[in-house]
């Protein structure tokens, strides 16, 4: 009865200042749906990157100079990195034989290298764990002697790598400054709903109703309020989840962007918690400095 | 049962409400606090409620030292009070019934104690035939009934009730002095604030009289005059 009691006095709080709820509920929805939107898009540029992680190496060129047991200690060196995943040597030889596949309709070309063996160098082609690690890999080789010159694929990968980052920035930012005006319009329902209460309270208070008998139908209200805005924030995001994915995706293949249900359950309840919590801080926030006896 | 040991309470640190007073209420006393308005009695009322803390001195309640009781211990004191104010504080929206079973559901008693009490009291009260009026359609002593049978109805041992009859008629207020009378008669403390002197003269009780803050007279089977003092017209 006491359970029925509070939630049918939190209901009727909402109830009372539709308006007022309302835009709390909006304020919850337009931070969450920014956050949640954001969390989606960074997912879809984390694929493209990892789409990269297969094909990324990491070519150190070696001087003519080094022997072979010089060789074999850098390549035993580099291997122990935790960036590394894997290392293959390739020789002079190997290079020249690659050369000749790639330009093998410009005889020219594979003259010129024939003559002058120094051209090709022999080279470390290091594959990283993860492509984002490329640049730390580079930073560590161009300061070894022995290496001539360290070629790493892509610019393309640091583009993305900086656009994942500046969303996540995004998102704090978001957070910080949405949160801050959501928890404070519920805070504002809150005030408005004890205030139309005060009568009420005064003889709770007076008849002796405890502390938080008070205060949990307050809770409640922002708490749901919280949970509203969420829960449509979640659905919206669902909704055009697919357009989120594909808006700055390098891939061609639709079908590779399919945000999956799992993804979005996952991050989905994180929302609706997040949304609960800032209910619940806009509750407490509201009441601070009220109903005390 | 209540006692106040050198008890004052200053405002703002100038306004002084209640200066230095001591006083002993025993279990079933009727004692009427009396004296001009800001002779401090509505203070008085509101310290022994815990809705104020005193600056200085202790007060005990129902066998509790108030003035150290931790805030979440005052809604347990406050179940021993019941309280009736002037403006009686009924919720307009709320039938007669449902004002009276108010004040048990919110401190969680089961349903049918609720069901059982309410008309109880109620009937006590003389309003049992309008338990399903909403407190606009009543006349103001009717209304002072309800919050009354709201104080009474979780049998509290002490009422508190500042200026009952200030917003009633003479001959209202004789009904509803009967009614506090005979709750005192089951065996229920009552303090009352009041500057009506007809009741007090009437009732022939305990006499604590204030003046700025003090307390200027204690007096059993007393008057709202001391004998021989002229008559103060208001």
């Amino acid at each position: 009865m006491r359970l029925q009691y509070l939630f049918s006095q939190a209901i009727s709080n909402l109830r009372r200042n539709v308006l007022v709820v309302f835009s709390a509920v909006v304020a919850v929805l337009v931070m969450l749906t920014l956050v949640f939107g954001t969390i989606v898009l960074r997912w879809s540029i984390d694929q493209d990157i990892g789409r990269w992680d297969d094909n990324v190496r990491v070519i150190a060129f070696l001087s003519d100079d080094l022997t072979l047991e010089d060789i074999d200690t850098l390549q035993q060196d580099i291997q122990g990195w935790e960036q590394v995943d894997g290392i293959e040597y390739f020789s002079k030889a190997e290079a020249l034989e690659e050369f000749r596949e790639l330009f093998a309709d410009q005889q020219s070309l594979i003259d010129v290298v024939e003559e002058d063996p120094s051209i090709l160098p022999a080279s470390l082609r290091i594959r990283p764990v993860a492509a984002a690690d490329y640049s730390t890999i580079t930073d560590r080789l161009v300061v070894i002697p022995g290496i001539r010159e360290v070629s790493a694929a892509d610019e393309a990968i640091d583009a993305l790598v900086a656009r994942s980052n500046r969303l996540r920035t995004f998102s704090v930012w978001i957070v910080v400054v949405l949160g801050a005006s959501a928890v404070v319009l519920i805070a504002n329902t809150i005030r408005i709903a004890i205030f139309a209460r005060r009568d009420e309270i005064g003889i709770m208070k007076l008849v002796g109703a405890g502390n938080w008998f008070v205060r949990i139908p307050f809770f409640l209200e922002g708490i749901v309020e919280g949970l509203v805005g969420a829960a449509l924030a979640v659905a919206l995001v669902w909704a055009v989840s697919g357009s989120i994915a594909e808006l700055f995706s390098t891939s061609t293949d639709s079908g590779a962007l399919t945000v999956p249900i799992d993804f979005l359950i996952r991050n989905g309840l994180l929302i609706v918690g997040f949304g609960g919590a800032t209910g619940l801080m806009g509750s407490a926030f509201g009441m601070w400095g009220f109903l005390r006896d | 049962m209540i006692r106040l040991q050198d008890v004052s309470k200053v405002y703002d640190g100038a306004t002084v409400a209640v200066s230095d007073v001591s006083l002993e209420i025993q279990k079933g006393e009727f004692v009427f606090l009396v004296g001009p308005s800001g002779s401090g009695k509505s203070t008085l009322i509101r310290l022994m409620l815990r809705q104020e803390l005193p600056t200085q001195g202790e007060i005990w309640v129902a066998g509790k030292q108030i003035t150290t009781l931790p805030s979440w211990k005052v809604p347990l004191l406050r179940r021993s009070l019941g309280t009736v104010f002037q403006d009686f504080k009924l919720l307009p929206n709320k039938t007669v019934h449902e004002n009276v079973a108010f004040a048990l559901e919110v401190i969680g008693r089961p349903r049918h104690v609720i069901r059982n009490q309410v008309p109880q009291v109620l009937k006590l009260v003389g309003l049992a035939t309008k338990a399903d009026r909403l407190p606009t359609q009543l006349s103001g002593g009717e209304q002072q009934r309800v919050s009354i049978a709201r104080a009474f109805v979780n049998r509290p041992l002490i009422i508190l009730a500042d200026e009952p009859t200030g917003n009633l008629d003479p001959a209202t207020s004789v009904g509803i002095m009967r009614l506090l009378d005979r709750i005192n008669r089951s065996g229920t403390t009552v303090v009352m604030a009041t500057h009506d002197h007809a009741i007090v003269d009437a009732m022939r009780r305990r006499v604590v009289a204030l003046e700025r803050g003090r307390v200027v007279r204690d007096q059993s089977r007393g008057a709202y005059e001391t004998p021989g003092q002229n008559p103060v017209e208001v």
